[in-house]
């Protein structure tokens, strides 16, 4: 059989994607449209430099004023907005020891949600945690760089005595928060009280009396509101299931693929987790039986970094080293499409705010009778933003809109797997 | 047999009795089509091919013929010869891919200073070869790592021994090495190489197929010890420049011209051919047709020398090929190792698709 196919990408709904990659480069990502729209890079913030490599990335997409916190291995933590890229604070990552930065990245990054109290003060909350486990939250008064930035708080603590610190994941409610990593058994903290509440224990020796040390190399918590059920991922290309409610030891284990694991993310309504291993295979899983559900088929060729679950759409992205930032269908586990970024990628995350800027953008289209000049359209977004900020009044219609989308994209897909079936007989 | 038999007498009986008219028509077309695969009696296949093979030739030889009378009498009228067509290749008709590296890039040359090869490339460490081999090594084995010792400076053997590579890693890595070769051998004959950079440089596994030793070239040539010239062909992709890098970090970075002696690395449809040679500069006195032509020319000009320099070359060996498997970020980890790239079947969706 001639291999002459081309895979074709039906293209993405409307979304906004920001990713980080080694160079230090923040990239923004937008696929327009009503349907398959191509996604493609529409800014790039910060100058290529090998030190500002960013190592972790967290962000807050409230509706008001989104903010977006980059760990660099430089050692600086800088918070950025995530509309248009102005820095707003820079502070350095140092907390009890003062000269900690090379040998200790951070590997833990997370930016609480803020309430609205905070966010008319202008503050935000910080958890912060390092390979070598010392862990701090601070709240930081954002304002202008060029002010004076104050740190009002640092709780700090350490999360181990010894070994590596790989992954490190605050649960949907953002009370708790869990630690792992090279030598490191999953612990889980409470936050408020600083005190940890959980620790795994390690499964017993196989049948030959083998042990396999401890090696956290991913992790998440199930569903957002339940922060005793989470799954973890090991070098061991293990992925296991933990309950802190029931027992120490995991709850369920199965094997994936021969790499390690090195990313999870999971299904916030439902039962499913996506884990993404070292040489580029993406999968869901069901997670109540542990059984593999399908793969995500794309010629991935590199490690797969980081998995991104947008909260709204049946969208996920992943991206690593192959420097491919890939969407998928979850229902259909299909390539929706690629972009290629250039450098190694570390990091992706949605903004899921992105369709009410749809909406403005069309109603600028209907209002100015341009709807060619995506461009100007996309210029003068991007220059308003930040002021603009409207309720929007088209939710509804959009609603109906994204409804009737997808059924489009569902007879879609079921005239596919039939004209493929049509072709796998016909080569029979 | 007898069944099968049946059915096709069966059929036939069937189609006689559709349609008589049709059957001459059809028998007509078929031996007009017919072609030397579909002949069963071997003897009959081979000469039927055979004679279209030499149709074909001669076919192609009167069309070249032609082409040439045209060109000349082109040339003879004065006007421009009608331009020869490009032929087309697979590397012609490459499917067109976004990673291709364009010199405009700028994220792509921050990229390079930062890599683990810059420094080595930059000249600040000296390149410093680790070479050894899989356990067992017999005959070919040797044999191909002593040559290529000879093509890469100082690079220093050592004797595997019962060690297990990701402790000579951290020997080497200790020793101040800049990488590690690592020749596997499967039944007396190398098949695999591996290129680690150090100290946290990427991991190359390649295929290593066609190796011809040095005793086996014909008028092959015994290179001398200086430095050689490197030339890399053809790594357009973002993954190819990166190969490209590791193999230039294995040579130095100031060849000495007066050993003329070249490595080259083609890549070609993603197998990466090597070839080493001797060259040397000839002038010669030039004889034959072409003198005369150039008799005319002098009369017309100055008197412009009749020698010309023209380059000869003689291989020196080893030569081999290769073909990339997977790049591994970090050094060598076959159980926790994150791969930059690994070759998957559901790649290969087009023969008109290369990655390097």
């Amino acid at each position: 059989m001639p291999r002459t196919t081309t895979v074709e990408c039906p293209g993405c709904p409307p979304l906004r994607a920001i990713t980080f990659d080694s160079l230090g480069l923040i990239k923004v990502v937008e696929a327009r449209g009503e349907r398959g729209g191509v996604p493609s890079v529409v800014e790039r913030w910060g100058d290529p430099d090998a030190s500002k490599c960013v190592l972790a990335a967290s962000i807050d997409d409230s509706k008001h004023d989104p903010l977006l916190v980059v760990a660099r291995k430089n050692g600086l933590i800088e918070i950025i907005n995530s509309l248009n890229g102005d820095l707003h604070v820079s502070i350095p990552n140092v907390g009890d020891a003062g000269a900690q930065l090379e040998d200790d990245g951070i590997v833990g990054l997370h930016l609480f949600k803020r309430q609205r109290q905070e966010s008319l003060s202008r503050s935000c909350t910080l958890l912060t945690c390092s390979t070598k486990g010392n862990a701090s939250m601070r709240s930081i008064e954002v304002s202008n760089p060029a002010e004076s930035t104050s740190v009002d708080s640092i709780k700090s603590w350490n999360v181990c005595s010894s070994g590596t610190v790989l992954c490190s994941k605050v649960d949907g409610n953002e009370k708790y928060a869990l630690f792992g990593g090279k030598g490191v058994e999953v612990n889980v903290w409470d936050l408020e009280m600083c005190t940890k509440i959980w620790t795994a224990k390690a499964p017993p020796k196989n049948s030959l009396g083998i042990f396999t040390p401890t090696w956290f190399t991913s992790a998440t918590f199930l569903s957002t509101d339940d922060h005793r059920k989470f799954v973890a991922g090991t070098n061991s290309h293990q992925v296991r299931l933990y309950d802190t409610s029931a027992q120490r030891r995991p709850v369920m284990s199965f094997d994936f693929r021969e790499t390690p694991i090195k990313a999870i993310a999971e299904e916030p309504e439902g039962y499913n987790i996506y884990i993404g291993n070292g040489s580029g295979d993406l999968a869901s899983v069901d997670i109540r039986t542990g059984k593999l559900l399908g793969c995500f088929l794309g010629k991935c060729s590199g490690s797969i970094r980081s998995i991104a679950r947008h909260p709204t759409l049946p969208v996920i992205a992943s991206c690593g080293l192959d420097s491919y930032l890939r969407f998928w269908d979850i229902k259909t586990r299909q390539l929706l499409s690629a972009v290629f970024m250039k450098q190694h990628l570390l990091e992706v995350v949605f903004d899921s705010n992105f369709d009410d800027k749809v909406a403005h953008a069309a109603a600028d289209v209907v209002l100015v009778q341009e709807p060619q000049n995506m461009d100007e359209i996309q210029g003068d977004e991007t220059e308003t933003e930040p002021v603009k900020r409207k309720k929007t009044p088209k939710v509804k219609d959009e609603c109906k809109k994204r409804a009737s989308k997808e059924n489009e994209e569902s007879k879609k897909m079921k005239s596919k797997k039939k004209s493929k079936r049509v072709k796998a007989e016909s080569d029979d | 047999m007898g069944v099968k038999r049946k059915k096709s007498e069966t059929e036939e009986l069937v189609e006689e009795g559709k349609s008589n008219d049709k059957n001459i028509e059809s028998s007509y077309k078929k031996k007009r089509e017919i072609l030397p695969s579909m002949i069963k009696n071997k003897e009959k296949r081979s000469i039927v091919h055979a004679k279209m093979k030499q149709e074909k030739k001669l076919e192609k030889r009167k069309k070249l013929k032609a082409r040439d009378a045209n060109e000349k009498r082109a040339l003879e009228l004065g006007e421009e010869p009608p331009p020869r067509a490009i032929p087309r290749t697979i590397e012609n008709t490459r499917e067109l891919d976004e990673t291709v590296c364009r010199p405009d890039d700028e994220e792509l040359f921050a990229g390079n200073d930062a890599d683990e090869f810059s420094s080595v490339l930059k000249q600040e460490r000296t390149p410093k070869i680790l070479m050894t081999t899989c356990r067992y090594n017999s005959t070919r084995g040797p044999a191909f790592i002593k040559e290529l010792q000879a093509v890469i400076p100082n690079a220093h053997y050592f004797k595997r021994g019962t060690y297990d590579l990701k402790k000579i890693v951290d020997y080497a890595n200790k020793k101040d090495f800049t990488s590690i070769i690592v020749v596997h051998t499967n039944r007396r004959e190398p098949d695999a190489l591996l290129m680690i950079g150090l100290p946290n440089g990427p991991t190359a596994h390649f295929k290593l197929s066609k190796l011809v030793l040095r005793k086996e070239i014909k008028n092959h040539g015994n290179p001398t010890g200086h430095k050689p010239e490197l030339v890399l062909n053809n790594f357009t992709t973002r993954l190819g420049h990166r190969i490209g890098r590791l193999i230039q970090s294995l040579f130095p970075q100031d060849p000495e011209f007066r050993g003329r002696r070249v490595a080259t690395f083609h890549n070609q449809r993603d197998f990466i051919f090597f070839r080493h040679h001797r060259y040397i500069f000839e002038s010669k006195e030039s004889k034959g047709s072409d003198s005369k032509v150039k008799k005319v020319k002098d009369a017309k000009g100055d008197k412009i020398s009749q020698e010309r320099v023209i380059a000869r070359l003689q291989e020196c060996g080893p030569r081999f090929t290769l073909k990339l498997i997977s790049l591994q970020h970090g050094t060598f980890d076959t159980k926790g190792g994150e791969f930059e790239w690994v070759h998957k079947p559901e790649m290969d969706t087009s023969r008109r698709r290369f990655f390097l």
